[in-house]
Parts: C-alpha cells; structure tokens; sequence
C-alpha cells in the first residue's frame, strides 16, 4: 500500500489526483507537493480522489493543510470521487461539508 | 458460536504498518464476507462498512504504538492477535513500548479543522468497544459487532 500523487494542469486548471494509500507513510511527501503547488498561486485547485483507497489521519491532515492554503490564498478547493473508506472518514470528522462532499 | 484466532507479529515500524494493515482487512473479511481484492486489478479493496470502519480504526492505532509507544525507533514487536466470529471481530495488540494516558487525550475539535490528534477519536468512533490497558505490556483491544448498520444494504454511499 503506497501512495502516488500527480498534478496535471489542463487551461490552467491544476488538478491533483492522490492514488493508493494516503497515510502516515505517503502524507510527508504529499505535504512537500502541496508546498509546491501552493508556490504556484492557483486560484482554484481539484483534487481528484477517485483513485484514493484509504486514508488516514495523517493523509487528512495533508489535505487540511492544502485546503487551509488555498483558502489563504482566496482560492478555491474542490474534491471529486471521494468513496468507500476516505469517504468514512470525512463524514466522520465532518469535513465532507467542509470539503463541498455532496 | 466459534471462533478463529489469528496471530501476526510485525516489528513495531511504520514500514510494517502495510502487512498489520492488510492482516487486519482480511479478518474483517471473515465476519463481513467481503472481498478485500480487486479479482480483476489486484487492487487492494475496503469497502465494506464494517470493514472500513475497523480498518480506519486499526490504522490510527498502529499508527499510534510505532509512533509514541516505540518513539519511531521500531524497538520492539507488535503481536496481533485477531479472534473471528461469525459476526465480530476483537484485534489485540500488544507492545513493550513507553505506555501513556489514554483518559488525557483531548477530544479534537472537528470546527477548527484541526491538522493532528485525530485518530484516537477516529479509532473510538468507528469501534464498539476500544479499550487501552497500561504494561507492559501495553494492551489495545478493539472490538466490532457485525450489524444491520454495517451491511452494504443499508449504509450509504455518496
């Protein structure tokens, strides 16, 4: 179980696909690539989930930070394909609304 | 009503975490009946309720022993021992790491988004009993009941 992460910008638009396992062994890299993209000022940034398996506390507290970054910015975070056990746990710390999880 | 144990001991290191984990989803998959493999892809799978639910909460709490019972440094083992019955599954771990107290870990506040100290709250939430008994060794016992909630025909999904 591992993670992999993949920005693919398409008109400008970057979209983050996270795959795998995003825990407390992926999360640290997934932290360094959310710096990166963060540099870069987007105003809008999707993150595509639909790939994710699990997540843990650790891979929430990544996509906090993200989410708390873009917002800094006056940007605007969307999640897509949240399912199965990532979905749990966002409804669990209640942040599917949080995340715009309908 | 009978009941099957299974027993792994992993060293208590992050980089085993991966084997205690796919340990755990297998015994779910015997109370839930679930299947854990894509037979297509051979992707790792965890889907149903029950089993997400146990899984999420075993992941925090391994997370927890490697971590602060064994500092990150892996100088002990971790025994597992999962007892299987028809409709519960209870998972034992023990270590010989730094014990703490489980009654001062503050509940976190969900409103503030906070960006730590979630995963005991994740690990009592999902489970019907989680009990932590002080060593050494030290002891988590984590316990879920098969139930019509945890069935694929009632949960939801989004």
């Amino acid at each position: 179980m591992s993670a992999s992460f993949d920005v693919q910008t398409q008109h400008g638009q970057p979209t983050l696909l996270i795959r795998g396992s995003l825990d407390i062994n992926s999360a640290p890299s997934l932290a360094e690539r959310i710096d990166q993209l963060l540099a870069t000022k987007p105003p809008r940034v999707v993150v595509d989930l639909s790939a994710l398996d699990l997540i843990d506390s650790s891979g929430v507290a990544a996509l906090v930070k993200l989410y708390k970054g873009i917002r800094a910015q006056g940007g605007q975070l969307e999640m897509k394909g949240t399912r199965d056990q990532p979905l749990a746990i966002f409804k669990l710390l209640r942040m599917d609304k949080v995340f715009g999880i309908v | 009503m009978s009941v099957a144990t299974l027993r792994l001991t992993v060293p208590g290191h992050l980089r085993y975490r991966s084997v205690a984990v796919r340990f755990v989803a297998e015994a779910c998959r015997l109370v839930s009946g679930a299947r854990v493999f894509d037979e297509h892809t051979g992707a790792f799978e965890v889907n149903h309720p029950f089993d997400t639910a146990f899984v999420s909460a075993f992941m925090e709490i391994f997370n927890n022993v490697a971590l602060h019972a064994y500092r990150g440094a892996g100088s002990g083992d971790i025994e597992l021992v999962a007892s299987v019955s028809p409709t519960a599954l209870t998972v034992e771990l023990r270590d010989a790491g730094v014990a703490f107290n489980i009654d001062a870990i503050p509940v976190p506040e969900l409103d503030a988004l906070p960006e730590g100290g979630m995963g005991i709250h994740i690990a009592r939430t999902m489970l019907d009993e989680m009990k932590y008994l002080p060593g050494p060794p030290n002891l988590w016992r984590l316990t879920k009941r098969l139930t019509v909630a945890t069935t694929p025909e009632v949960s939801q999904s989004a």
